[in-house]
């Protein structure tokens, strides 16, 4: 276990500094600077907005001081919201999107692991067959359509639920169905093929033979080793989280990081996009060693 | 995967050869007809909040679709091809060094790779499908370094070899024909991929941009004008919705033929 856990990070600490380089290398290589406006600058208030924000610094201790910075949580300040350092910027946005995020998370595995249990056990059913369905069309509904498509059914059609904004639980359903319908559709065929494969092997028909109650084989024989799949699309799916809850939190006008992501990336705000992406490598890179420590705990064969 | 096949070719043609036979270009605006309803005003869909017809917006935001994903699609080709063509060829340590790079990038939240590309070099359709091309490629560049191993040992490609045939030549004239196939089996697996990731930056203000259209720029427009006129986001979203099942639906039936 802590071989596999020191291996992940031996190539996730490379991949994340190997993030942060390019990131800042791209960044300072691009053409255009947050500065330019509508109105050119006068050559003075260029310099002096340069010097304020040390980007007349060489590039390796622009980036020397960056990385220092880093260290110490510090991703230095937005150029464009005034006043704010992009970690300030980040710590409003996180904690709304890790609750959209995780919400939806929970309502995949949920839903997903149901459904596929449903379907697995009486396959070729009606039910089978309608949540196959389901999970195929929600697979291949993009959010950035279900979205506003929800919002125009159950917010301005039956006005059962608010439009947009953040206040009180309600105006959390809808975004929180948009983002999770894909990862549960994928969730539900994985869990129904794992399923429908453990439920077959040897060691099930074992349980059964010496008489355990089904609710027992199903929970404790069949399904840990059938949600091997199931936990190898977690990291994938923290991913698509993230990048839908990008369009989600855009859509339901949701004060997240996703937000804050678009708007620095229309408004060139460097420091942000920059934070951000890292943030997001991070987080990715965490749900991978999670996903991999999981592994050994759902199937002993994987602790080697 | 008849059905799909269909699918995708009327939407296709309708996409290229429609807009000609149409009385109103997709960037024409119809101030008598601001917000017009279906079938009113010689506009079948209607139009949207400046007075421009849906029909032709869409037919226009399809062909931009279309084209973005095929371009984005052979550019991942073309890298996932030559990146897994020789990783599987030299084995060992090459191959080891750049399958390590593919499951690094793999990673990688790779939809924010593409917007800091755009953001870094400007928004511009060039950028949008190089930029997607530039990250889709990775799932080809497994599947080709794949095949060129099982091919690299098989008796005509040890024979070709005993016979005196350059490096080039075996894999010009022997590894490349076989792996093709399969290539242009995961290539029709990208298409839907791509036009789901043109549509998402596109979404976002961050893809093509206007006077082009493309799919994702029009449900968005439509999504801002849903509440006075819902056919805005959903024609446009259901001809997305229609084209990457169909398309998903082609490139699973031909992976699924290849692998026999």
């Amino acid at each position: 276990m802590r071989a596999i856990l020191l291996r992940r990070l031996a190539t996730a600490i490379p991949t994340l500094f190997a993030v942060v380089l390019a990131s800042f290398f791209l960044m300072r290589a691009a053409p255009g600077s947050p500065f330019d406006a509508e109105r050119p600058l006068s050559d003075a208030t260029r310099a002096a907005l340069d010097r304020a924000y040390g980007l007349d610094r060489p590039l390796l201790e622009q980036l020397g001081r960056y990385l220092a910075n880093l260290a110490q949580g510090d991703f230095g300040p937005s150029l464009v919201y005034k006043d704010f350092t992009v970690s300030a910027l980040i710590a409003q946005g996180l904690p709304v999107s890790l609750m959209l995020g995780g919400l939806a998370l929970i309502v995949a595995l949920v839903l997903g692991v149901g459904g596929g249990i449903a379907g697995a056990l009486r396959p070729g059913s009606l039910a089978d067959r309608a949540i196959d369905l389901a999970a195929s069309l929600s697979v291949a509904l993009p959010s950035f359509v279900t979205g506003p498509v929800l919002a125009l059914i159950f917010a301005l059609w039956l006005n059962w639920l608010p439009v947009a904004g953040l206040g009180g639980p309600a105006s959390l359903v809808l975004p929180v169905i948009a983002l999770a319908m894909p990862v549960a559709g994928a969730v539900a065929k994985l869990t129904r093929t794992g399923l429908s494969a453990t439920l077959a092997q040897d060691h099930v028909r074992t349980a059964r033979a010496r008489g355990l109650p089904p609710f027992v084989v199903l929970w404790h024989h069949a399904l840990p080793p059938a949600l091997i799949p199931v936990v190898s699309y977690l990291a994938p799916a923290a991913a698509g989280l993230l990048t839908g809850a990008v369009v989600i939190e855009t859509v339901f006008g949701l004060p997240g990081l996703g937000r804050y992501f678009v708007q620095g990336a229309l408004n060139r705000d460097y420091p942000l996009v920059m934070g951000v992406v890292i943030l997001y490598a991070g987080l990715i890179l965490l749900f991978n060693l999670i996903a991999d420590l999981l592994y050994g705990l759902l199937d002993p064969r994987a602790r080697e | 995967m008849r059905g799909a096949i269909t699918t995708v070719a009327v939407i296709a043609l309708a996409a290229l050869l429609l807009p000609p036979l149409l009385a109103w270009g997709y960037a024409d605006i119809d101030w008598d007809a601001v917000r017009a309803a279906p079938f009113s005003a010689g506009h079948p869909l209607g139009t949207d909040s400046i007075g421009r017809d849906l029909l032709a917006r869409t037919l226009a935001g399809t062909r931009v679709t279309l084209a973005v994903a095929t371009a984005a699609a052979l550019v991942a080709l073309l890298i996932g091809t030559a990146w897994g063509a020789v990783a599987g060829w030299f084995g060992g340590r090459v191959d080891e060094v750049m399958m390590r790079i593919v499951d690094a990038l793999y990673a990688l939240p790779f939809m924010f790779v593409v917007i800091v590309l755009m953001v870094v070099f400007g928004r511009s359709i060039l950028l949008v499908f190089l930029g997607i091309g530039a990250v889709e490629w990775l799932t080809m560049a497994r599947v080709v370094r794949g095949q060129v191993m099982t091919l690299k040992n098989r008796p005509f490609i040890v024979a070709s070899e005993a016979a005196g045939a350059s490096v080039q030549a075996r894999m010009t004239e022997h590894i490349l024909p076989n792996v093709a196939p399969v290539a242009i089996a995961y290539l029709m697996l990208t298409v839907p991929q791509v036009v789901m990731v043109e549509s998402f930056l596109s979404f976002l203000g961050l893809g093509v941009q206007e006077p082009l259209t493309s799919l994702g720029i029009l449900v968005h427009d439509g999504a801002d004008d849903m509440d006075i006129a819902p056919l805005t986001l959903l024609v446009p979203g259901a001809v997305l919705v229609t084209l990457v099942v169909a398309l998903n639906r082609v490139g699973e039936g031909l992976r699924g033929r290849m692998a026999r």
